[in-house]
């Protein structure tokens, strides 16, 4: 790519990340709201928060320990996951694979609602395992529990992650390994996760920043032992003085930030030999599933048991739930079967605009999402300048806002910007915050694949006398095709589940089912809630499973 | 006669009916000058509404009203309301924003009117408000809905459900083992209408409302920020006992799952009232009138009332208000004031004194 065209390319994205992050920024030094004149320069929000507030300290550790423990859950079993269903010749994989990905499409309020009704103290299983044992073993409540699940369901990304770097390996490592005489896992543990390693350290990272940011699974399963995390921190903290202090906020916010940095510093260092990582060179290589020979059972039998626990146990519980008039201690689940709330839905208003809305904004958006990931890619691949360095600092940033917080910032930019204002009511704004604060996700995706890639491909394609546009155009985007889909996948699922960013930005006629699911939540419909969340999944289950017969057709 | 003549005419019979049903006169018991705000409003054309209240319990509601006016556009928003308040502020500061904001956060809305969002106007329908349900002819209550101890009929014995405050204070201390965590209300230090409630309790009655919190503390009461959360977990049986829960949810699911009863307390019953005001920055000033109007008036109240949100006119108390509701009769009710006492505890130092003084009197034990 041509430099200017580079340098034009990272300006932009600098400067959609700095927009909002920067008026949070200013935002934490003033007295009261920006857009008051009465407001004044002052660090009276930082004194207040740091030193003063004592559930600031709480929610701040909680957040770390949470985010700690959920990576040292999520990422080995989302990369033993991978392996497994990618690598090996697993019975079934092709049928757990989609499933695998179903946490990712659940909004994680409602999810965390299914362990309610499954897990919860009067939990449909945890009844039935007390009628068998006398107690129920487990608390559904504590943080222990929390970290748990917020490991297991987070499985997914990483296991996103990985796949698609595994998939793009060339099998002649593995094999050479096997025929030196290597165990499965230890091919797996020190041949091809090895390979795929800047995959899997974007991950960590990104799940360490999920995990700081979680707000769906607390707001539902710490509400009753009053477990504040720092998400659900800024809502008490609203509560506590009255009104919105978003100066406050803002400190919170900036202070998340400074957690990104020694981050980012040391994925940087980690990953500072990238030529390491090349997998997809100049000679062919074809992919054979590696046999795993008697591993295969107790292989399974994980997948299995993560799949029972983390998706069929809550999504079995919410999708009856959905056909229930009642529930709970001494109600009959036969006698109480119910298609009412259903019924109700359909009369909701503008649902049918919500789901369009939802669909557009997922694939199209997706898309176009994923189109601009790639572009700030290629723009920085291949690229020893300090440029990269800043954007690679820059990118993680949006994410280390809370949803609500970088909704609530984009609002204000589209409200306060005169050239952005007639887009402010369209899902142009809902669309471009999307695409923002998932900007690290998505990055990633594609710069995984990107990596991969050995240099001297499109070295020979400048060589034979190609531009560098050309070089993209025809060399590098074709070889990460894959990688692309996968990203748009990732993206598609991410959009439709997504929900506190776009609170602010909605206006009547852009509606998101996720937003809907969030609104009805707060009134207590929870029976629409429910149901809602029923057909949530049967659309996203066919649209996927449309996607797999269709990829099944091509490749047979 | 051609066929394009008949199509129009027949278009033409079908726009003249239509007419008819809207109002195109003034409603009666209206001063006549009212036709002069129809006209304004019909020249605007749109109004922007901002609610908490969920779209589908006022669809109906919006369709009444549309046949009404058929000329304005009518746009409905509903959304929470600390997210409601941060747009509209946000929005009025930029310029353009809604016409009518209509709320459950009682303190927020008066704290906006009395910052000057709210504009002056004497709706005709005010007079049929009790004295309590307006202010400064800015800020208008437009429901009248009670505050209950919610229950699991199936779980809590019919002699055990308390039926007045003090009856509650007295179960709790006296079954702190068998109640212990069935018992449930909002969280006041994470839930601004739970916040509301229990300093209007303190208000009313101190000493029974400090002995309530103790007495949660020791059967380790659930604290929620969310009214569908606590309702699912009364349903289920996890809690049996809900404190303080606003009552038209608790009427809406008990209309569907009989399984969840409600008791107004006898002692006293506190009123809550969604408030609504005509934003002073409104660019259909005279639509939001008409609307405000429309959901005062006893056609409005009625329907709200079908949505459970009980009405607040005098004349409609024994139909369609919480004297409609059972075990209504012999109750005391306390209304909620729509005025400015609704900003003392908006005071950040007043609020977290009275914070602290909650969290010690849950843990002194």
């Amino acid at each position: 790519m041509p430099r200017a065209f580079r340098i034009a390319v990272v300006l932009i994205t600098a400067l959609l990340i700095l927009g909002p992050v920067g008026l949070v920024v200013y935002q934490s030094f003033l007295s009261g709201p920006f857009f008051q004149p009465n407001s004044t320069l002052t660090t009276q929000a930082y004194e207040f928060v740091l030193f003063e507030e004592e559930d600031f300290r709480d929610a701040f550790v909680n957040s770390a320990i949470i985010a700690v423990g959920m990576t040292a859950i999520a990422v080995p079993l989302g990369c033993m996951m991978a392996f497994l269903l990618v690598r090996t010749d697993l019975p079934g994989k092709r049928f757990i694979e989609p499933l695998v990905l179903v946490p990712m499409f659940v909004s994680s309020v409602v999810l965390a609602f299914g362990f309610v009704v499954a897990l919860g103290p009067v939990g449909i299983v945890s009844l039935w395992v007390k009628g068998l044992t006398g107690s129920i073993p487990w608390y559904l409540y504590s943080k222990t529990s929390l970290i748990l699940i917020a490991g297991l369901t987070h499985v997914p990304h990483v296991f996103l992650y990985a796949s698609s770097a595994l998939r793009s390996l060339g099998s002649d490592v593995e094999e050479a390994a096997r025929s030196a005489g290597a165990g499965p896992l230890r091919v797996a543990l020190t041949v091809s996760l090895p390979m795929i390693m800047p995959s899997i350290l974007y991950a960590t990272v990104l799940v360490f920043f999920l995990g700081f940011e979680l707000f769906g699974l607390p707001l539902v399963l710490g509400d009753p032992e009053r477990i504040l995390v720092l998400a659900t921190y800024l809502y008490k903290l609203t509560n506590k003085l009255g009104t919105p202090s978003y100066d406050l906020m803002a400190v919170v916010v900036v202070s998340i930030i400074f957690v990104t940095l020694p981050l980012v510093y040391t994925q940087r260092k980690l990953l500072a030999a990238a030529s390491r990582y090349v997998a997809v060179k100049g000679k062919a290589s074809a992919q054979r599933p590696l046999a795993i020979g008697a591993w295969r059972w107790p292989a399974l039998g994980l997948i299995v048991a993560w799949l029972g626990v983390t998706v069929v146990i809550p999504v079995t519980a919410l999708v009856l739930r959905s056909f229930l008039a009642s529930w709970g201690e001494g109600v009959g689940i036969w006698e109480n079967l119910t298609t009412a709330h259903f019924r109700e839905l359909m009369e909701y208003p503008n649902l049918v605009r919500g789901i369009v809305n939802t669909l557009l904004i997922a694939t199209v958006g997706g898309a176009l999402s994923v189109s601009f990931y790639a572009l700030v890619n290629l723009a920085l691949h291949r690229w020893r300048s300090r440029w990269t360095a800043v954007l690679d600092y820059l990118v993680l940033v949006p994410r280390a806002m809370p949803g609500l917080i970088a909704g609530l910032a984009m609002f204000w930019l589209f409200l306060f910007t005169p050239f952005l204002q007639p887009f402010r009511q369209t899902l142009f704004s809902l669309w471009l915050a999307y695409t923002l604060v998932w900007l690290a996700y998505g990055m990633r995706l594609v710069s995984a694949s990107l990596l991969q890639i050995g240099p001297e491909l499109e070295e020979a394609g400048r060589v034979s006398g190609a531009r560098p546009a050309q070089v993209s155009r025809d060399i590098t985007l074709p070889l990460i095709k894959a990688g692309l889909i996968g990203s748009w996948v990732l993206i598609f699922v991410t959009f439709v589940r997504e929900y506190s960013t776009g609170v602010y930005l909605l206006s009547p006629g852009t509606e998101v089912i996720g937003s809907l699911l969030v609104s009805l939540w707060g009134t207590g419909a929870v029976d629409l809630v429910t149901a809602l969340s029923t057909v949530n999944l049967a659309l996203i289950l066919v649209g996927l499973g449309l996607m797999f017969a269709l990829g099944n057709k091509r490749h047979a | 006669m051609n066929k394009r003549l008949v199509l129009s005419l027949a278009l033409s019979i079908f726009a003249l009916t239509g007419e008819a049903q809207a109002q195109t006169s003034v409603p009666p018991g209206y001063p006549a000058a009212y036709a002069e705000l129809i006209e304004a409003a019909n020249k605007e054309g749109a109004l922007s509404i901002y609610s908490t209240a969920d779209a589908a319990e006022v669809s109906e509601l919006l369709t009444q009203f549309r046949a009404l006016y058929p000329k304005l556009k009518v746009e409905y928003a509903d959304q929470n309301s600390t997210e409601l308040y941060s747009r509209y502020v946000a929005e009025a500061a930029a310029g353009a924003t809604a016409d009518l904001i209509w709320s459950s956060a009682m303190d927020l809305q008066i704290k906006l009117v009395n910052d000057g969002y709210a504009m002056t106007y004497a709706s005709p329908e005010k007079s049929a408000l009790p004295d309590w349900a307006k202010w400064k002819d800015q800020a208008y209550g437009t429901t009248a809905e009670p505050i209950v101890f919610a229950y699991n009929k199936r779980l809590v014995p019919e002699a055990d459900v308390p039926r007045s405050h003090a009856d509650f204070a007295k179960l709790l201390a006296a079954q702190p083992d068998a109640l212990k965590g069935k018992v449930t209300s909002y969280d006041p230090e994470r839930s601004g209408v739970g916040f509301l409630y229990v300093t209007q309790d303190v208000q009313i009655s101190p000493s029974t409302t400090w002995d309530t919190v103790k007495a949660m503390g020791k059967a380790s009461a659930k604290f929620y920020t969310s009214t569908g959360a606590m309702i699912e977990r009364v349903v289920s049986g996890e809690h049996t006992l809900a404190y303080n829960m606003i009552g038209s949810y608790v009427l809406q699911r008990n209309r569907k799952d009989p399984n969840l009863s409600f008791v107004l307390p006898k002692d006293y019953t506190q009123v809550m009232s969604r408030i609504a005001f005509v934003s002073a920055k409104a660019k259909n000033p005279a639509s939001a009138k008409l609307f405000l109007d429309f959901i005062l008036s006893k056609a409005g109240q009625v329907e709200l009332a079908r949505h459970a949100m009980t009405s607040v006119r005098d004349d409609l108390q024994e139909t369609h208000g919480i004297k409609s509701l059972p075990g209504a009769t012999e109750v005391t009710l306390k209304p909620i004031r729509v005025g400015p006492e609704l900003l003392t505890y908006l005071d950040q130092i007043t609020r977290l004194r009275f914070l602290k003084q909650w969290q010690r009197a849950l843990a002194a034990n």
